[in-house]
């Protein structure tokens, strides 16, 4: 199988202080393309440092990461910002969308950095909130919008320029039952219908079910694992 | 451009806080802008015989005190000097006390040759010359009172005990001194009683290289009289008047750079909180590929609008002000023509980007600098 993040013997390391923190312990973990990966595991167990270190927004202290078979973790920080914008999209648990912008300013940021003309901009927008259902809600600003139409915002700048990786923490951590499951649906379908490669942190186990697969941290070690992967233990 | 939406919008975010920091940044480049003008109306006034040639003499003693006529006959034997004429300050003021302006009496048959940088038409210096009353005003204050050549005017005398009562025969032209009234020495001389002597002798020299040699003869050469003389060049004179009101140019500069250091802190304090309170969108700016020029640019550029707006308000605002307010008025003529300039708006405009620089800068960096996580530490 086509393997799009190959993590291989990962360890990150935080400094406190005088005292260092190891958060990840010599993860390895091969994610191929199209797959719908759920990370669990109790706070503190280094899932969200493992998504960050995948999405290229932290580096790690040991190992190696390749995204597409790039090894993102000896790019430089500018290097860094422009994969990012090429080849992540990202889906947080509180949104983040940027308040002073309507939707559709907020899903056209991405692709400001891009070359694409004001009218391609506008067609990708448009394409990107029909697809998460708010082609009605272009111009209203975020205060104007309920938290799941937020997270579909947010969902919407993620997927508008066809990123090869879709990470997300906790996606539906700040949402009642029934928006969070029409955000998993959503995740399901991008993964389902356009191919999306997902790596999702939850603490829900509901949530979870809606990927492909899961797998377990503990302590920074890969403690239960499926399909292409390999655990600190057993590597 | 792409991003002047995103600048725009996070400039007026919280629209309280930006209107009242840009209403203080107006309010101090306004301050700043009139006390940069009345500077430069102060070196105007200084400048305004620049290139004319003239020397002028007063008593050694101070500027009350009066010179014997009997001078002048020696100062115009000196090589290298064309002519003289004996001014007085008169020191009247027309109707209201705070009407007052710059009038001398003036040896009218001397003036075209010494003041020749005043221009005159050759028919109303004829008719100035030509009538013992007559009065050669300066456009400016023609155009404040409305007055017309052939009107009577009478000035209140203040410092001698005489009120000049003249008919305007004509007017002059003056890129600094634009509203002065000058009038016959012999009128004046005649109604205080011919003392024969007079408070300044303005002396025309050929050769602008000969002036401190010639300043220095007179000076030597009044020595040891009774009536003893200093004389400085036209440029001096107007500064040794304007230094009697102490040092102006230090004061007013202090206190401007008081002003624009008080206005970087706060400008700094309000980038600083705008900036801390955006630290979550800055990180989401970050992650989803702005890099960290970038964030900077946005940045600086915000706050640099931010003070650049209030500098222009404040500035444009005093310069619009004084273009429709006649400030010699209000002064009781101690401010004539005050403007602020093309030079002085410049100045103002450099600083306000100035201040938005270094106030901004620091946050900006601060925020361009953070990583990734640190900002979105509690989402992702």
């Amino acid at each position: 199988m086509d393997t799009l993040v190959d993590i291989n013997n990962v360890r990150k390391v935080y400094k406190r202080d005088a005292f260092e923190v190891p958060v990840l312990n010599g993860v390895t973990l091969a994610v191929p393309r199209g797959d719908f990966l759920a990370l669990m595991g109790p706070s503190g167990s280094g899932k969200t440092t493992l998504l960050n270190l995948m999405a290229g927004i932290d580096r790690p202290t040991g190992g190696s990461i390749s995204v597409d078979g790039k090894e993102i973790s000896r790019f430089s920080e500018t290097q860094l910002a422009s994969w990012r914008s090429r080849h992540v999209g990202f889906i947080f648990q509180m949104y983040n969308l940027i308040p002073v912008l309507n939707a559709f300013e907020n899903v056209e940021l991405p692709l400001l950095l891009t070359k694409l003309s004001k009218k391609e901009r506008r067609e990708h927008v448009q394409a990107a909130l029909e697809i998460v259902g708010l082609g009605d809600r272009a111009f209203h600003y975020p205060r104007q919008l309920s938290g799941g139409q937020e997270q579909r915002v947010a969902i919407a700048r993620a997927i508008v320029t066809d990123p090869t990786l879709l990470v997300a923490d906790e996606p539906t951590g700040d949402l009642d039952a029934k928006n969070a499951q029409e955000t998993l649906d959503l995740l399901q379908r991008l993964n389902h219908d356009f191919a999306k490669t997902i790596v999702m942190v939850t603490h829900d186990p509901k949530a979870a079910q809606h990927a492909k697969r899961t797998l377990h941290l503990e302590k920074g070690l890969l403690v239960e694992g499926s399909y292409g992967v390999e655990t600190a233990a057993n590597a | 451009m792409k991003f002047a939406k995103l600048i725009r919008r996070n400039l007026f975010r919280n629209k309280l806080r930006a209107i009242m920091t840009i209403l203080l940044l107006a309010v101090i480049f306004f301050f700043v802008a009139t006390l940069l003008a009345i500077l430069d109306n102060f070196e105007s006034f200084s400048n305004a015989g620049e290139g004319a040639n003239r020397l002028v003499v007063q008593s050694a003693i101070s500027l009350a005190n009066l010179l014997p006529y009997a001078h002048e006959q020696k100062i115009r034997a000196i090589p290298g000097v064309v002519d003289t004429a004996k001014l007085q300050w008169i020191g009247a003021y027309y109707k209201e006390k705070s009407n007052f302006f710059a009038n001398f009496a003036v040896d009218v048959d001397k003036f075209p040759t010494v003041f020749d940088d005043y221009k005159v038409s050759p028919q109303d210096l004829a008719a100035f010359q030509a009538d013992r009353r007559g009065a050669l005003v300066g456009t400016d204050l023609m155009k404040r009172f409305n007055w017309k050549v052939g009107d009577r005017i009478t000035l209140k005398g203040q410092i001698f005990p005489f009120d000049p009562e003249l008919t305007i025969r004509g007017t002059y032209v003056h890129p600094v001194q634009t509203t002065s009234v000058f009038f016959p020495m012999e009128y004046f001389q005649q109604s205080i009683g011919n003392q024969g002597q007079v408070g300044t002798f303005w002396v025309k020299v050929a050769d602008p290289k000969q002036m401190a040699a010639i300043s220095q003869q007179i000076d030597a050469m009044f020595k040891n009289s009774d009536f003893p003389t200093e004389t400085f060049t036209e440029k001096e004179f107007q500064q040794n008047f304007m230094s009697m009101m102490g040092n102006v140019k230090l004061l007013f500069t202090a206190v401007s750079t008081c002003a624009i250091f008080m206005v970087v802190l706060l400008a700094a304090i309000t980038m600083s909180m705008s900036a801390r309170e955006r630290v979550t969108e800055i990180a989401v700016l970050k992650a989803i590929g702005f890099e960290q020029r970038l964030v900077l640019a946005i940045m600086l550029t915000e706050f640099i609008l931010l003070t650049a707006i209030g500098g222009a308000i404040g500035s444009y605002g005093a310069h619009f002000l004084f273009m429709s307010f006649d400030a010699g008025k209000a002064t009781q003529g101690f401010l004539q023509n005050l403007g602020v300039h093309a030079k002085t708006l410049t100045i103002c405009m450099a600083t306000a980007v100035g201040v938005g620089l270094i106030a901004g800068g620091f946050p900006a960096l601060r925020a361009s600098n953070l990583r990734v996580v640190d900002g979105l530490r509690r989402v992702v």
